[in-house]
């Protein structure tokens, strides 16, 4: 585990050096009306040679070390920057769970959580699941019996699906529908996912 | 979204610091909420202070309390044995809320400090008083069915979103803050606001201050109580209107209750009346429908969300009923 | 459980897994903005604040100097789009006027219109630079409110300029005869604006690779469509666009017109020079691709006392925008479902200012059937009968919109498989006489049907040395499995094993196809494969002939010849033997390649040729807190031949499901002062999710429609949700007595 830093972080600091700086500046040299839109012009000049920060994360059993700004996401970091675009955006806002990746083995929404919130994390996604080519049981009985449509609530159905399971939460057809509530299949093939999940729960594979 | 500073602290103090230093900066923990509003515009704080590295996620005996850090995820909660065992109230409505995954992200802390579901809040397009304090209350005279039927000014009619909240003000709770001036406690039921003429202050946290825990008081409501939640779907949706009722019943008479509603206010709201009207009654129907109408008493509609003032005391009658039932 | 075997014959109607299950299970199916391109940037869309207007001013300076941006567009800079008009309506499908030309003027027609576009190198600087736009706009008054504007609704254009169009004013017997009726009833009947919300964003990559060569990766149900209206759109030639749409996910009909940030990214593209990826936010979802309209309608109904319906009149008036017309057929059930006499029909459609709406799943059929099989339930009930028996007694055998015999019609097979399914006789007359424990149990029906269309497409089939086909055809997947069938298809007509077969679809420089919609592409591109794999099996046939065995082939009759695991061989000659890839082997072919047109005959001149589906609920109801649950659901299809039995089913349940959304949780709501939509994500506004969802169980007749294609294909998909939101409320009714004519049924109505 990486030590954590107490004080900001190193970019930050000269960042905000050179803002104050440049701020200072601006404010010397610049006659008042236009005061404020200078200033905002250097601020974010400035601001975008240091906006990045470094984070490392452990993405299905690949280490990556990163330098990426504070503000995104981890979902939009592996569907934008790393090309693990298995990791569907449907909302942006948490609402439909298109975006469930599994960090440190629980299910979470990967697109309300900046990545660098996950430093140290490991991170698997749906592009994780399966072991080479074998595919992981909830994928096989996802296909045996037809758990999708479309494909595009799929991966996140997935990753759901193996940690309903792993929670414990898929004793009843009732109590899997209560815990895949969060994600959304538009689609409408629910009543096929639980029998999916049903099928991987009593066939006692190892999820 | 606004680029931002982020740190990461590992001591509660530094933590303090970070966030007394910036009128700007905001905590994040789970961030499903915060993270949700900067994307909307709607929240864009300068600086963010990321909690996850201080050691307040325990779930623990203190006296005759149970006390549930800050940081403790909403999934691990509902699902705790301590919590199971001594409050199950809370646990029901833990399960009531979100969705598993957000439920795995959520923290306690996190839970409470919710800002309101109101469209006009969450659209900087449309006036607020809560997020641009007087550009007027779009909902006043708006789409306001999932408004407050309680306690709002004509400033602002938002209801509190959580279901965490409806649980922890009815089990006489207590918020754990530590802050620039030092720690203090809170009752929960003095945490959150009522709107006035300041709906931009959801609670009465100062500034600097940090939800370090919450402390729930041992009480006789291990058995039956009940989190009844109704809401547009039959999961994954905030509530129309909700309730958290919790009885203590020896030979069929309700010895003690506690009872608070969501939904239908600023705050969670603790329904101290109608618990009253309650106690030394037989657990019955009947006398469920009177508390219902004591609970009822003040309140007042809008014009799209006049169902409540029926939903709200059928739903007590519901919630009584169900938890009375628990064998 | 017993393990179906992996090794599937792949025969039309088996429940084969579909082809393309293993690329979305992994995550490997790429949509549309899943391509990586180099030097690809980011384009975010500027909604106005506004609903009616002019921009009075619009300030981009902040935006272009934040980091990273590229450029940030507007109608003041905008590259002109040759192809805009600058007439406002000129008529064109498929809809009526004009789509919005974006970045064309300084004229605001709706909400939350695209009015500039930020491109910059990621997506998050793209983003945040979106929100330093400034706008100041000269306000117009603005309507949003249908129902404040039902007296400005209009006969389409259409239907002024033919008066034979399914759109204009349609009589049979005499007019508002209802009114006259011996027990009768009239009622109003609205739906509010439902989003198609698929669970993909809609995505494009827009991409020049040429200064008149366009490539795109689009979400779209139509890549031909999509491709000569770009074309239309920039002057240049129709093989210059490539359209490509291999995965969409899901669509319902917000992918079958093009929308503003199609050509916003192109436009993007153009002034940057570089490939721009357009993804919409879930916001703008409700705003800038469509959504079926809110629909005020009325319906007039009379009976005799013994149950034959003798009268209906059925008016309805949808929103469109200020500058579409868009029109769906609503009416059509009512002109031929029921043996009714006498049917007077009235569509209008009033503009307001609201982008266009797009057919959603089971389009105005979904809305009509609202009203029209709760309007039949409710008039079973004024004569005190069994809305079942209701539908048997006014049954028609033959259409009485035109007198044409149905092609095929099942519906009473279908009423009698559902009512045994879901134990009908267990449903009492008498609202609210079942209970289960607090709730309150009630049993209701609802019938839909869908025109069996069929179109024109062509197939390429191509056989390989190695003895894989590939088919080709420019339809696409928005989820129902069309590679599947396809594939199914072809194994049959060809006999040879699935696996050795791939359909490729989704790309507009593949063989001529229609868009994938209103439930047609089984019926089309379907037949099309037959077809194609019938002219290749007589050109194996040809270089059969060319082998050692070859007089044999030569002189067999066709019912001789077998085609079974990828041979051919003759039924009287067991020598006669041979494998398609050694015959071309034989023939030193490399491959053997037909290209077939197929389209559909003239039966429909003598014929009347729909789907038909029966669906059957249980509901519970909560007498306390009004909440409704679906607890079973029985659909019974008459949907011709089923391919497969496995994804047709599928289509079912999302048609169900959709149904269940469309009855009881799904409404966007504008705030009519501000024009503006205050439920616009998944938050507010209500898809079901899984707790929604039942049991449910799906029948289909199956048998083949000889009429509609050699295949005996029908159509599903939008029959599946057509129906079911009456079945629901009809069935609230029955455990109620609560009569709700204005979805979605939420709690505050039934408390």
């Amino acid at each position: 585990m990486n030590p954590e830093p107490e004080q900001p972080n190193h970019d930050e600091a000269r960042r905000t050096f050179l803002k104050q700086s440049s701020l200072l500046t601006a404010f010397a040299f610049t006659p008042g009306p236009v005061l404020q839109a200078a200033a905002a012009e250097i601020d974010e000049k400035v601001a975008s040679a240091f906006e990045k920060v470094p984070v490392r994360l452990d993405i299905n059993g690949q280490k990556h070390k990163l330098s990426i700004e504070p503000r995104t996401t981890l979902l939009d970091l592996l569907r934008e920057q790393l090309g693990l675009t298995g990791t569907k955006k449907g909302c942006d806002y948490g609402q439909c769970g298109a975006c469930t990746v599994h960090i440190d083995g629980k299910r979470v929404n990967s697109c309300l959580t900046f990545a660098v919130m996950q430093e140290g994390k490991e991170i698997t996604t749906i592009e994780g699941l399966a072991n080479g080519d074998k595919l992981h049981p909830m994928q096989e009985a996802f296909i045996k019996h037809d758990g999708f449509q479309c494909g595009y609530c799929t991966p996140g159905q997935i990753m759901s699906a193996v940690a309903c399971i792993r929670e414990g939460h898929a004793d009843s057809d009732d109590e899997i529908r209560e815990y895949m509530s969060g994600n959304i299949c538009r689609c409408g093939a629910y009543a096929n996912i639980v029998s999916a999940i049903q099928e991987v729960k009593n066939g006692g594979q190892k999820v | 979204m606004n680029q931002f500073q982020y740190v990461r602290p590992t001591k509660q103090k530094a933590a303090i610091d970070a966030l007394a230093k910036d009128a700007n900066a905001q905590i994040i923990a789970g961030g499903t909420n915060l993270i949700d509003l900067m994307k909307r515009g709607v929240m864009a704080p300068q600086k963010l202070v990321d909690i996850n590295k201080l050691p307040l996620n325990k779930i623990e005996r203190d006296g005759s309390n149970t006390r549930i850090g800050a940081l403790a995820l909403n999934g691990v909660v509902a699902e705790d044995k301590l919590v199971l065992e001594k409050h199950p109230l809370l646990a029901q409505a833990l399960n009531a809320g979100a969705s598993a995954q957000l439920r795995n992200m959520a923290t306690v802390g996190g839970n409470m400090l919710q800002r309101t579901r109101c469209h006009y809040f969450y659209d900087t397009a449309l006036p607020c008083n809560k997020r641009e304090p007087g550009s007027g209350c779009g909902a006043l005279e708006g789409f306001n069915r999932m408004h407050a039927i309680f306690g709002f000014s004509d400033k602002c009619i938002a209801v509190h979103p959580s279901d965490m909240s409806v649980a922890l003000v009815a089990l006489d709770a207590t918020v754990l803050v530590s802050g620039p001036k030092g720690d203090r406690r809170i009752p929960f039921i003095d945490f959150h606001r009522l709107p006035g003429d300041t709906p931009q202050k959801d609670t009465n946290l100062e500034p600097g201050e940090l939800i370090t825990a919450v402390d729930i008081p041992d009480a006789p409501f291990t058995k039956n109580v009940h989190y009844l939640k109704v809401r547009e779907r039959a999961s994954y949706a905030f509530a129309l209107v909700s309730v958290a009722a919790a009885l203590n019943i020896e030979n069929n008479t309700i010895k003690d209750a506690r009872l608070a509603m969501g939904g239908v206010a600023h705050k969670p709201w603790r329904l101290t009346e109608a618990e009253k009207s309650l106690v030394g009654k037989p657990a019955t129907e009947e006398t469920f429908r009177q508390a219902a109408e004591v609970a009822m008493r003040g309140a007042k509609a809008f014009k799209y969300n006049q169902y409540k003032l029926k939903l709200a005391p059928n739903s007590i009658v519901q919630a009584l009923k169900t938890a009375a039932a628990v064998a | 459980m017993k393990e179906q075997s992996p090794k599937q014959s792949g025969a039309i109607g088996e429940p084969m897994n579909r082809v393309d299950g293993r690329l979305k299970v992994t995550g490997a199916a790429k949509y549309s903005a899943e391509y990586e391109l180099p030097g690809l940037v980011h384009g975010v869309l500027v909604g106005s604040t506004i609903t009616k207007g002019t921009i009075k001013s619009i300030d981009t300076r902040q935006a272009e100097r934040a980091p990273g941006v590229l450029a940030v567009i507007t109608y003041l800079n905008s590259p002109k789009v040759p192809g805009f008009a600058e007439r406002d309506h000129p008529a064109e499908p498929p809809t009526a006027g004009q789509p919005l030309r974006v970045f064309h003027d300084n004229k605001v027609l709706f909400n939350d219109q695209p009015i500039a576009i930020v491109v910059a190198d990621t997506l998050e600087r793209a983003r945040y630079a979106a929100s330093l736009v400034k706008t100041q706009y000269d306000q117009d008054k603005h309507q949003t409110n249908l129902e404040a504007n039902l007296d400005k609704g209009f006969l389409p254009v259409q239907a002024k300029k033919n008066p034979k169009s399914p759109l204009a004013d349609y009589q049979r017997g005499e007019v508002d005869a209802y009114k006259n009726g011996a027990t009768k009833l009239e009622a109003e009947y609205v739906i509010p604006t439902e989003m198609h919300n698929p669970m993909e964003l809609q995505a494009i990559i827009a991409h020049w690779e040429a200064p008149d060569k366009l490539t795109v990766y689009d979400k779209t149900q139509a890549v031909m469509g999509t491709q000569r209206a770009f074309a239309k759109d920039w002057g240049i030639p129709e093989a210059n666009v490539k359209v490509i749409a291999t995965f969409v996910g899901g669509a319902f009909g917000n992918g079958l017109h093009n929308w503003p940030h199609e050509t916003a990214a192109i436009i993007a593209a153009k002034k940057t020079g570089r490939p721009v990826k357009v993804v919409l936010t879930r916001e703008q979802m409700f705003t800038m691709v469509g959504y079926r309209p809110y629909t005020w309608q009325k319906i007039g109904m009379s009976a005799t006392p013994d149950g034959k319906l003798t009268a209906i009149t059925h008016e309805s008036v949808g929103q469109t925008s200020s500058y579409e017309q868009f029109t769906e057929s609503t009416l059509q059930q009512t002109r031929m479902m029921y043996t009714s006499p006498n049917v007077t029909t009235r569509y209008r459609i009033a503009s307001l200012d609201v982008s266009t709406p797009i057919w959603m799943r089971g389009p105005g059929e979904a809305t009509g059937a609202f009203a029209l099989e709760s309007a039949i339930d409710e008039m079973a009930y004024a004569v005190n009968m069994d809305p079942l028996e209701f539908r048997v007694r006014n049954h028609t055998d033959t259409d009485p919109d035109n007198g044409k015999p149905w092609s095929t019609k099942y519906l009473k097979e279908c009423f009698q498989m559902g009512a045994e399914r879901i134990g009908w006789k267990n449903r009492k007359q008498q609202p609210g006489a079942v209970r289960a424990g607090d709730w309150l149990v009630g049993y209701g029906m609802g019938v839909g049907t869908f025109g069996a269309h069929r179109g024109a497409a062509t197939v390429r089939a191509r056989l390989q040395k190695n003895g894989q086909l590939v088919l080709q055809s420019a339809t696409t997947d928005i989820g129902p499995g069309t590679g599947t069938a396809m594939v199914q298809i072809a194994a049959t007509t060809l006999g040879m094993p699935p696996e050795k077969i791939t359909f490729q679809l989704g790309n507009s420089t593949f063989p001529q196809a229609p868009s994938q919609g209103g439930s047609s592409t089984v019926n089309t591109v379907g037949a099309a494969v037959q077809d194609a794999c019938i002219a290749l099996r007589k050109k194996l046939q040809q270089l059969a002939s060319a082998t050692p065995n070859g007089a044999a082939f030569n002189a067999a009759k066709p019912e001789d010849i077998v085609i079974s695991e990828g041979h051919l061989s003759l039924a009287s000659d067991k020598l006669a033997k041979a494998a398609y890839a050694d015959l071309l082997k034989q023939n030193n072919e490399a491959e053997v390649e037909v290209v077939t047109e197929s389209k559909p005959g003239n039966d429909r001149d003598k014929y009347s040729m729909y789907s038909y589906s029966v669906h059957f609920v249980q509901v519970h109801v909560h007498p306390l807190t009004g909440e409704v649950r679906v607890k079973k659901i029985i659909s019974c299809a008459d949907a011709g031949t089923i391919i497969n039995q496995k994804t047709a089913g599928n289509q079912m349940m999302g048609g169900a499901v959709g149904g269940i959304g469309m009855a009881l949780t799904e409404g966007a709501v504008i705030d009519d002062r501000f024009g503006r939509y205050v439920t616009k994500d998944l938050a507010d506004y209500h898809v079901p999710v899984h707790a929604d969802a039942p049991n449910m169980e799906f029948a289909f007749v199956n048998k083949p429609d000889p009429h509609v294609n050699a295949l005996g294909t029908k159509g599903i998909g939008e029959i599946a949700i057509i129906g079911m939101a009456p079945a629901i409320a009809n069935a609230v009714f029955n455990a109620t007595g609560k009569r709700i004519r204005e979805l979605p049924i939420t709690p505050d109505k039934l408390i």
